[in-house]
């Protein structure tokens, strides 16, 4: 298949609509889609890709999608793969928030919101003991974490500050230990 | 007018600073609860069980649904677009500066900085969602089981709202909840 503007687009709309459940599973998606079936990019490719997503703010399986259309077609590429991965989440949700008042008169769906609001805190503990794996590191880390969870849990402050705070904090601690290490070679 | 407007700020702000994927934006959402009042706690917690099971990235559908219970269709359409518009200039620009973007030193301090914290709100945030969701001695008993069962063995997402769903449906078929 040709990478055309359209092309593009309708690709990354099929793994948007088969996205379900966190954004974790795009890059088996992509691996299927664009690899497998495309030949657009390779699975190496791919897992740089997903790891890039990660390391810039927003929502991951966008970011990626992102990159792999500027990969593809540059800015053009880009925008159809943005706009691809977000049509189908949107178009669902303003659907189902059309209806929602009428769809909760069912008893049947309030069980079964019931239900997945016990499975969502499970996801959301998943995503926090993946994030804890990938980020909690050293005594440090362990601290920013600490400090995070009682700003934001307890003492309510805005989490762009806490984010922001901590880059910083990152920053100066590195670029301190990194001179001591400096300091002890010499 | 000015409601689109804080809707652009709020999202795009998130956009920018949630770090760790769709649920890492739920920090942001609970705050802005807090501050603006546009929905209630209880409402997004909702709206995030709906976003689960819906196609598409999770943080795409909640932005979407919060947009959207804030102030309708172009509602939606501004908090959608403003959340994934940071993204978008982010990832261009680091597309094109690939290789020193890897090896700055600097970027890599923020993020090992950062990544932590993204991790501190998101547990603040699930503490918040155990206290809307699981009320019940039946909902505690379900959630230690599903907890029990992420030990055993890594599965999908997807199993675990599977299980759910359906566990929800036998307790309303019964009369449970």
């Amino acid at each position: 298949m040709e990478k055309t503007f359209w092309n593009i687009y309708k690709t990354f709309f099929k793994v948007g609509t088969l996205l379900l459940g966190g954004g974790y599973v795009i890059l088996p998606l992509l691996q299927s889609e664009l690899n497998e079936k495309r030949g657009w990019a390779t699975d190496d490719e791919l897992c740089e890709f997903y790891a890039l997503g990660q390391s810039v703010p927003g929502i991951i399986a966008a970011n990626m999608s992102i990159f792999v259309g500027y990969k593809l077609l540059g800015q053009k590429g880009a925008f159809a793969a943005a706009t691809g991965i977000v049509t189908p989440a949107f178009l669902a949700i303003v659907l189902i928030a059309e209806i929602l008042e009428e769809l909760i008169k069912f008893h049947f769906i309030n069980s079964i919101f019931w239900g997945v609001g016990i499975g969502v805190v499970i996801l959301v503990l998943l995503a926090v003991k993946e994030m804890w794996n990938k980020s909690v590191v050293d005594k440090f880390s362990f601290a920013i974490f600490l400090g995070a969870f009682i700003l934001s849990g307890i003492l309510k402050v805005s989490p762009a500050l806490i984010i922001i705070a901590s880059a910083i904090a990152g920053i100066i601690y590195k670029l301190k230990t990194d001179k001591a290490e400096g300091g002890k070679e010499c | 007018m000015l409601i689109y407007f804080q809707l652009f700020l709020e999202f795009f702000r998130i956009g920018l600073f949630s770090f760790g994927g769709g649920y890492a934006t739920l920090p942001f959402l609970y705050h802005i609860s807090d501050v603006h009042h546009w929905y209630t706690p209880k409402q997004l917690s909702d709206m995030l069980a709906i976003s689960s099971i819906t196609p598409g990235p999770v943080g795409v559908n909640v932005a979407t649904f919060a947009g959207f219970t804030t102030s309708g269709l172009l509602g939606a359409l501004i908090a959608t677009t403003s959340v994934i518009l940071p993204s978008y200039f982010l990832v261009i620009i680091i597309s094109k500066l690939l290789e020193k973007f890897k090896k700055n030193k600097k970027v890599q301090a923020a993020i090992y900085g950062l990544k932590p914290a993204g991790c501190g709100l998101l547990t603040a945030v699930a503490l918040n969602i155990f206290k809307d969701n699981v009320h019940s001695i039946l909902a505690f008993v379900i959630f230690l089981v599903l907890l029990g069962m992420t030990f055993k063995q890594k599965r999908d997402p997807l199993f675990y709202l599977g299980i759910s769903a359906i566990v929800g449906i036998i307790a309303g078929v019964f009369h449970l909840i």
